[in-house]
């Protein structure tokens, strides 16, 4: 019997190869959908888990006037160490970016960091060679990554070779450990004994805001509370550091699983966060998927009914009982849904190292063989099953076989109306997605083209390695006719900055607010081309001034109470919490920060020419590339050991938006994939209804309708369907996409014209695809489709 | 007003040519009534489909009202059909999903007259027809008869000069044939429209002034 049926299955795939291959198609593309999300989501949802201590893990982190901050001072381990004895590890960390020499190359490094010896006993790495508890105890010992031990010593055995660091330290290799898993929050080439370093930060290893790349990491023991012992942290700051920076300083325990997702955080850290909802509204982007898959073959199966009830007539004449038969179309299903899940699988083979270039993701082809994958794959097939095979069972199997044996295979099944309004719901759930691309895309775009209140055109960027050497270097580069202008600064506008509270007694704000403050050279606001508003601009700094002069912006300015900036002029204020100076200049708001913060006060400071790190040149524009090479080098004769890197400011500011350029390509992928699957379901369907509809096409015609009028006639209903659903989306993506908006300090406001957009965008694309059968149908000779014989 | 002229049809089945129409000549004057018969698979209903511009044919001439068909276009074509013939059928192929008043109306749709017209041209022909109480009525709540009297009913509410009519009495009893053959009589002698018949019943082809035999394709003059 089981034979017989598989016999039949088959059978009937082959007969009706046209629908089988769109059914089968289908189903495969939302298989394979379902398995790149859930690689996606597991990837970016699992930040952080895979260490054994995972859950106990905690990065003390630093809530204070300048919002919260990842890092921490190197002082602050070794006090909780000598406080918190009931902790059950604690370990420090330095980041630094550095040199590598071997022999004769020269590798620039940024990732790196110098660690303690409990580090390798927090997290738990795979060792190669050498061993957690010993490899990082002694100074000047080195533990690679293994890839970056190829990269340094071939196939050489690393083990006991030397490296030389920053010219400073020379190395040796005590352990390698296998690649880090890329979704962690603390990526590194290589790690360096903490000792190492030790005695060049002996001062910071006091001081509570010499904080620099310092951070620590505590595991808390089982069945111990985090709450506990945070409560006691502030008396911690006091007892070590003083009241007064207790009073404005806090230490925090942030979860190390948190951390990847924990958005306070996003201007103190190097790593990107992301948010949460991004990933669980993906989770939904595939379950729609998979209901609109399901919605696809139930429709197509149950209009193939009709061509079925002939054959489910002879069966229940013959004695098949109802169970059996629909025993009979569930095998059917299955079968079919394990050909595309056959399918889906080359298709994932074939899509997820695109995928993962074009998300810059690290999923790859053998996270496919994992037990959870598998679970995963198997549930969504049986839901497939079960959703996709039972109402066409048991409507098929529920047919008459005397009505269906007289029918001479037409049978008029009253199923139209369920069909329509799946794909109704098909048509609402991609047009939602179509909306979703369209309000991320033209978010995109505004936060690209958006004033910035700074020129970002035609400025390159570099380090300053050696601050000593900046007049030199900027004589040099004024050598080129085509630099503009120099200017020497703590950062453009746009990079990372460093905050200090400010108040001014004078004009009645005793209290400390945060404001960025930049250092900056007289060159500054020119050539950023920042708008003075009042003032004069930043002037040369008098050596023997004991009076600072600050620049400041206008939010500053209203901060303070001052309405115009003009008044502004010659008031006091207090920054550094005892530093007097005086305002001599206010500036328009510009950008400085990123994305997620409204504009906020901003000083530029002509102070401290030591945090001139970074130079910025205006190039002219048709000489670019010769003027890049000139710049490299007299950078590279004055820095024989550093390498020149050089960025654009506007290229940099577009690298600021990485997150958001991934989740409009994932909104871009899966909507199309969407929208091909629903153009599917709306494919068939609408064969569907040209076949069921061919007499009456036929009679049309013989009373005198055009081909044209055919082809509206069939069109016509779907392409209602389509505008009532854009009507249903319209509401539900704004309600969505709102939510998504408002993680930005800027945003478009949603409009009608993107309504408007999705809507004719999707009843083209309906016309397009009803378009093929419709006029099919409308060509057909109606003699052939009135035969009666 | 219908001339064929040597009209030939055929198809290629497996390399032999088999005629479904061969060397036909045939002279239909306005106002007459003619019966077309012969044995199944004759040609009939291909030579009424051929007349009705609904089949196309590979060799001859065909001229409509000194119109030759072959010559014109497809655009022309229709709308000479539109103008000028309509269809009744055996199986009547009314649209199940339409009720009998808009049944009828939908070629008055397709010819563009406007809904006050087309009111009064349906609510004129239900009352001639005496079915004014069934047009609310969908297809599969009458009987055969009353079908085709609204198959027959929508066939000539565009008032076509030519009525086609392939078996029309086929599918019912013989008093319903009768009242069927007795409107078709009606409208030749009291409206002047030409009637095309095809039919199995000698008694229905005795309504006719003429009877065309069809045998093999050919016409078959005894």
């Amino acid at each position: 019997m089981i034979r017989n049926y598989f016999i039949t299955a088959l059978r009937n795939i082959r007969l009706n190869f046209g629908y089988s291959a769109l059914n089968i198609f289908g189903l495969a593309l939302g298989i394979t959908t379902c398995i790149i999300i859930f690689l996606i989501t597991k990837y970016e949802l699992s930040y952080d888990s895979f260490y054994k201590k995972s859950d106990r893990i905690y990065r003390v982190g630093l809530s204070g006037v300048t919002g919260y901050n990842g890092h921490v001072s190197v002082a602050v381990a070794p006090a909780l160490r000598n406080d918190f004895p009931e902790l059950e590890q604690v370990s420090q960390v330095w980041q630094e970016f550095g040199l590598v020499k071997i022999g004769a190359n020269h590798f620039d490094e940024e990732l790196y960091v110098y660690v303690d010896k409990n580090f390798t006993t927090i997290f738990d790495y795979n060792w190669i060679a050498g061993n957690a508890q010993t490899a990082l105890v002694e100074p000047n010992s080195v533990v690679l990554t293994k890839s970056i031990a190829q990269k340094y010593f071939g196939d050489k055995d690393p083990m006991g070779q030397f490296i030389n660091l920053d010219k400073k330290y020379n190395l040796k290799v005590t352990g390698v450990i296998r690649d880090l898993q890329s979704n962690t929050h603390l990526a590194f080439n290589f790690l360096v004994s903490f000792e190492t370093i030790k005695p060049e930060l002996k001062d910071a290893m006091n001081e509570f805001y010499n904080i620099g790349g310092g951070s620590a990491y505590v595991v808390i023991p089982e069945n111990c509370s985090v709450k506990k012992i945070e409560s006691r942290l502030p008396a911690f700051v006091s007892k070590n550091w003083g009241k007064d920076i207790a009073k404005e300083a806090f230490l925090v325990l942030q979860p190390l699983k948190d951390i990847h997702f924990d958005q306070r955080y996003i201007d103190n850290t190097v790593s990107q966060t992301t948010s949460k909802e991004i990933y669980w509204a993906l989770e939904f982007v595939a379950l729609f998927i998979v209901l609109m898959v399901c919605i696809n073959f139930i429709n197509l199966s149950t209009a193939q009914a009709a061509k079925r009830a002939k054959e489910i007539g002879i069966r229940k004449v013959l004695g098949s009982n109802r169970k059996q038969l629909i025993i009979q179309f569930m095998g059917e299903t299955t079968l079919i849904v394990l050909f595309a899940l056959s399918i889906a699988l080359v298709f994932s083979y074939l899509m997820i190292p695109n995928v993962a270039t074009w998300l810059d993701i690290g999923i790859d082809i053998s996270q496919l063989k994992g037990p959870v994958i598998l679970v995963w794959v198997t549930t969504i097939n049986v839901i497939i099953i079960l959703l996709a095979g039972l109402y066409p069972s048991f409507v098929l199997s529920s047919f008459n076989p005397i009505t269906s044996l007289k029918s001479k295979g037409v049978v008029s099944f009253k199923g139209i109306k369920l069909r329509t309004s799946l794909v109704f719901v098909q048509f609402v759930i991609s047009q939602i997605l179509v909306i979703a691309t369209l309000i991320v895309a033209y978010q995109m775009d505004f936060l690209q083209n958006q004033d910035l209140g700074f020129n970002k055109e035609q400025i390159i960027s570099f380090d300053v390695p050696d601050i000593s050497k900046r007049k030199l270097l900027e004589n040099l580069l004024y050598e080129d006719p085509n630099i503009e202008q120099i200017s020497f600064s703590s950062g453009a506008p746009s990079y990372n900055s460093h905050f200090t509270p400010f108040h001014s007694i004078e004009l009645g704000k005793p209290n400390d607010e945060v404001s960025e403050i930049r250092s900056v050279d007289e060159q500054y606001i020119k050539l950023f081309g920042l708008k003075l508003l009042a003032g004069t601009e930043i002037t040369k700094r008098n050596e023997k001034d004991t009076m600072r002069y600050l620049v400041v912006n206008e939010e500053l300015v209203h901060e303070l109470g001052i309405q115009n900036p003009q008044q502004a002029i010659g008031k006091e204020v207090t920054i550094y919490w005892n530093m007097k100076a005086i305002i001599t200049g206010v500036v328009a708001d510009f950008q400085s920060e990123s994305k997620y913060k409204k504009r906020r006060p901003c000083i530029l400071l002509n102070y401290f020419p030591n945090r001139f790190f970074k130079a910025s040149i205006r190039v002219h524009p048709n000489q670019i590339n010769k003027t890049i090479e000139h710049t490299k080098k007299i950078w590279s004769k004055l820095f024989t050991d550093n390498t020149f890197k050089y960025e654009f400011i506007d290229e940099h500011i577009i690298s600021l938006y990485k997150q958001e350029e991934k989740e409009y390509t994932a909104f871009k992928f899966f909507s199309a994939i969407a929208i091909i699957i629903g153009c599917l379901g709306l494919y068939g369907l609408v064969a569907f209804s040209a076949t069921q509809r061919t007499k009456e096409i036929g009679i049309r015609k013989t009373i005198g309708a055009s081909a044209f009028d055919i082809a509206k006639l069939l069109s016509s209903n779907f392409l209602i369907l389509t505008i009532i659903a854009s009507f249903t989306a319209f509401p539900l993506a704004w309600y969505f996409m709102d939510i998504w908006l408002q993680h930005f300090a800027y945003h478009i406001t949603i409009s009608w014209q993107i309504f408007l957009i999705a809507a004719l965008s999707s009843i083209f694309i309906s016309l397009i695809t009803i378009s093929h059968h419709a006029i099919k149908a409308a060509l057909i000779n109606p003699i052939k489709s009135l035969k009666t014989e | 007003m219908i001339e064929l002229q040597r009209i030939c049809k055929w198809v290629n089945v497996g390399g032999a040519r088999v005629f479904l129409l061969k060397d036909i000549n045939l002279l239909i004057n306005k106002g007459e009534f003619v019966s077309i018969m012969g044995p199944s698979g004759s040609g009939k209903s291909t030579l009424l489909n051929v007349i009705g511009m609904l089949d196309e044919f590979d060799e001859g001439s065909y001229q409509f009202d000194n119109l030759e068909i072959k010559n014109i276009k497809e655009k022309q074509r229709a709308f000479l059909y539109k103008q000028n013939i309509g269809f009744v059928f055996q199986a009547y192929h009314l649209i199940d999903e339409l009720t009998v008043y808009e049944n009828i109306e939908t070629p008055l749709i397709y010819q563009n007259v406007k809904m006050v017209e087309r009111k009064a041209m349906v609510a004129d022909i239900l009352d001639r027809f005496q079915i004014v109480g069934k047009k609310d009525l969908f297809p599969a709540q009458l009987s055969g008869g009353q079908q085709q009297l609204v198959g027959i009913a929508r066939a000539i509410i565009t008032k076509p000069k030519v009525l086609l009519a392939d078996e029309p009495t086929g599918n019912l009893n013989s008093k319903q044939g009768e009242e069927i053959m007795d409107l078709f009589k009606k409208l030749n002698q009291e409206d002047g429209v030409t009637i095309i018949q095809v039919t199995h019943s000698e008694k229905n082809a005795e309504y006719g002034s003429r009877i065309i035999n069809l045998l093999d394709a050919r016409i078959d003059y005894k």
